[in-house]
């Protein structure tokens, strides 16, 4: 398990780094909707574009979150390669 | 036929029904269910309803609850289907197969369709559809619907009779197994539902506990009701999270399945769209691509449509002349040249330009750049308390308010589907074209200055109607719509080479809309408004054609209103102008064609923006100033001029409330701006 002191924000990941979704805040409908969608606990991310507005690739598909949404899924950042 | 959104259901279902339904490259564009016919290989007609997409049963806004309440037999309007199409794209399994697996629970005959095959064989991937058939006991079909490959497959598995019953190997996650067991039990007994669906109502009832109820749909029993509330109120003591371990297992059994029958050829890597979307949606580059796109389009209409239009404005005045020296002088002559070729002349004249808009909202439409644009305004939007998704439903006002009011069913929160819902109409309308179109033409004489100019002041008042938009959004979101931000997931669908044929058919459509409204309700008004300025007739046949308007119907009717929107600078005949345009707010200019094409009673028919450049007021002073123009414009921006938004707007809110509100709400900020741009303008020497 990575330690807790790893993680950061989604939407402070910077653009073309990959990551491990590890936690899942906000409501219970918007989670639930994440990990309908694939965006679970323990998928990978990429991160394609954006800082308020994010844009990323999960599983072949391009998924955007508003601000408020990447706020709450905190990742840990994977070194550059590992895909 | 379900399936998530972007998975090319509607593409599927025309190529198998034969039927035209719409098609783009963004979420949201089938919001209600459609029902086509087709004919199985024996000749068999059978009905093929198309659903809204959803990525899930737990559905988190209005579209996705159809597909719901469908599956389960909740809709009183529809049957349950006896066999269901599952649409996948291909090129993205695993999460395509979590709504399939959701399905499956039901144990109904289902057919797998592993749509845009082609596309997953090219990013390199392998589907073994004989090993996903036996694993889930269903019958699977690859196939690629744009390019109509797989149909006939796909028509011979529907016309079996002895399609399988859906069963996959799964069992519901032992934590929820017993609150399952009773709640469907009850939903047996008391809802008389069928134990499989029983069993996958239960389980999507145990783990969706803010789902979306919509109208039309048949409710729980008093029985299931309150034997859900009492494991809701456990599950909440006990802190569990049965949703998460309801979607944990079956993603498991998922990875599982996919292990078996998904093989990649090579690593997957960023795609083509990726790479573009880096781009087009990069806060700079992206914004000025998205700039370029708009000024692509204003130019486009003024510089390119100006050929067409003026062929037609030839054609027209020629027949009116035509008509005039064929024609003794008399109410007959004067219906045909002032009533229909005034009224509807002075309309198809825009034809041009309203298909160019057609054509440049199609383009977004079919690339997929409409979800990008919505990314893109998801910054500015937030500022007023909405999120990006409801920029699609505005984007798509540019065209028509109302297919833009319809989209706004796939935005989950009820109070932010109901400010966009409001604020939808201020986006300017191709029906406000040709309103924009005539003043400018009547402002700027054609020679003297560039399109660059008239394009300028179109653009100027897209903004305005937009600020507006957003202003309004602000308003509301602060007083009568409180809620917090809501967090935004959207996906963006690839990049997709636009399909002509598809925009040219809509194209077309929309221009035989736009003709068939010209020759009915256009010409009916203008017809109608001829006879309400020539009777009564002048007592003195000699008289003048302003004193024939002035003591006509429309005349004394216009005088009443006249004190009204005499601050705007507005006189009786621009009010009956207005008062006529609350039909559809193209009809001002047939109106105008009509009322000032009756007091020009020359040999030549007049161009309607010389004839209202020629109109004076009684003092003599000139009526069409730039200034009242321009406050014109401006009124038709904000002001609710059209009936059949209001109707749409009743029925998606299901009360006279908001379209009541809507239409004070606009007109009244309407008068007020107006008002306040005139009386400014008058002070300043315009």
């Amino acid at each position: 398990m990575p330690s807790p002191l790893n993680l950061l924000p989604l939407c402070q990941l910077s653009a073309g780094a990959t990551a491990r979704i590890c936690v899942i805040n906000g409501d219970d409908s918007f989670a639930q909707r994440l990990r309908e969608m694939g965006f679970g606990e323990a998928a990978l991310v990429t991160k394609i574009s954006g800082r308020t507005t994010s844009l990323c690739q999960v599983n072949g598909t391009r998924i955007a979150l508003n601000h408020d949404a990447a706020m709450a899924i905190l990742v840990e950042a994977l070194p550059a390669g590992v895909r | 036929m379900v399936g998530n959104p972007n998975c090319g259901k509607t593409t599927l279902f025309n190529a198998l029904t034969g039927l035209r339904q719409k098609v783009g490259n963004y979420p949201g564009v089938t919001v209600e269910k459609k029902i086509g016919e087709c004919y199985s290989q024996h000749g068999r007609p059978m009905k093929i309803i198309d659903l809204p997409g959803a990525y899930s049963l737990a559905a988190r806004s209005p579209d996705e609850a159809v597909l719901r309440d469908v599956l389960f037999g909740r809709r009183e309007d529809t049957p349950q289907p006896d066999r269901i199409i599952c649409v996948l794209d291909a090129a993205n399994l695993e999460r395509n197969l979590y709504l399939v697996h959701q399905i499956l629970d039901l144990g109904r005959p289902v057919i797998v369709v592993l749509n845009m095959m082609d596309v997953a064989v090219k990013t390199g991937l392998r589907i073994d559809t004989h090993k996903l058939a036996a694993a889930l006991g269903v019958v699977v079909v690859a196939c690629s619907a744009i390019k109509g490959e797989g149909l006939v497959e796909l028509k011979l598995a529907m016309s079996r009779s002895d399609l399988p019953l859906a069963r996959h190997r799964w069992d519901v996650p032992a934590p929820i197994a017993p609150a399952v067991a009773e709640l469907q039990a009850s939903l047996s007994d008391a809802d008389a539902q069928p134990p499989l669906i029983a069993r996958a109502e239960a389980l999507l009832l145990l783990t969706d506990f803010e789902s979306v109820r919509i109208a039309g749909s048949k409710p729980l029993s008093a029985r299931t009701a309150a034997v859900l509330t009492t494991w809701q109120q456990r599950c909440a003591r006990e802190e569990n999270n049965w949703s998460g371990t309801l979607i944990r297992s079956r993603y498991d059994a998922i990875d599982t399945l996919c292990g078996e029958v998904l093989r990649r050829t090579r690593p997957q890597e960023l795609s083509g769209s990726d790479r573009l979307d880096a781009i087009l949606v990069h806060s700079v580059w992206g914004w000025l691509f998205f700039g370029f796109i708009m000024a692509a389009l204003f130019f486009s209409i003024f510089y390119l449509a100006e050929y067409p239009m003026n062929w037609i404005d030839t054609h027209i005045a020629a027949l009116s002349s035509g008509i005039k020296t064929m024609l003794p002088p008399g109410d007959l002559r004067d219906l045909l040249t002032d009533g229909v070729i005034g009224g509807v002349g002075g309309i198809i004249v825009f034809l041009p330009q309203i298909l160019i808009l057609f054509f440049f909202v199609g383009l977004l439409e079919s690339t997929g750049y409409m979800a990008r644009a919505a990314f893109l305004m998801d910054r500015p939007m937030s500022k007023v308390g909405l999120h990006g998704k409801s920029f699609i439903p505005l984007l798509g006002s540019y065209a028509c308010a109302i297919p833009g009011i319809m989209a706004t069913r796939t935005i989950e929160n009820a109070k932010d589907r109901l400010v966009t819902i409001l604020i939808a109409p201020l986006m300017s309308c191709s029906a406000r074209l040709p309103v924009y179109l005539l003043m400018i033409a009547t402002l700027l004489p054609a020679a003297a200055l560039p399109a660059t100019w008239k394009a300028g002041l179109m653009l100027l008042m897209y903004l305005l109607g937009t600020l507006g938009a957003f202003g309004f959004a602000w308003l509301f979101k602060r007083t009568l719509f409180k809620s917090a931000r809501p967090l935004m997931i959207m996906e963006l669908p690839a990049y997709q080479p636009p399909r002509l044929r598809e925009i040219i058919r809509q194209m077309v459509e929309r221009s035989w809309l736009f003709l068939k409204n010209a020759g009915t309700i256009i010409l009916g008004i203008s017809i109608v408004l001829w006879f309400l300025t020539t009777y009564p007739k002048h007592p003195d046949p000699q008289a003048s054609a302003d004193a024939q308007i002035a003591v006509s119907f429309a005349g004394q009717a216009g005088h009443l209103l006249e004190p009204v929107i005499k601050p705007l600078g507005f006189d009786w005949r621009i009010g009956v102008g207005l008062v006529t345009s609350f039909a559809a707010r193209e009809v001002f200019v047939s109106s105008m064609g009509v009322i000032f094409g009756v007091q020009d009673n020359a040999e030549h028919a007049l161009p309607v923006r010389d004839a209202l450049r020629a109109a004076r007021w009684p003092n003599g002073a000139i009526l069409f100033t730039p200034l009242v123009c321009f406050t014109l414009m401006v009124y038709y921006v904000f002001a609710m001029q059209c009936m059949s938004t209001v109707a749409v707007v009743k029925r998606e809110t299901n009360s006279w409330r908001w379209p009541l509100f809507q239409i004070a709400y606009m007109t009244g900020t309407a008068w007020l701006v107006c008002f306040a741009i005139y009386q400014m303008g008058r002070v300043l020497g315009y």
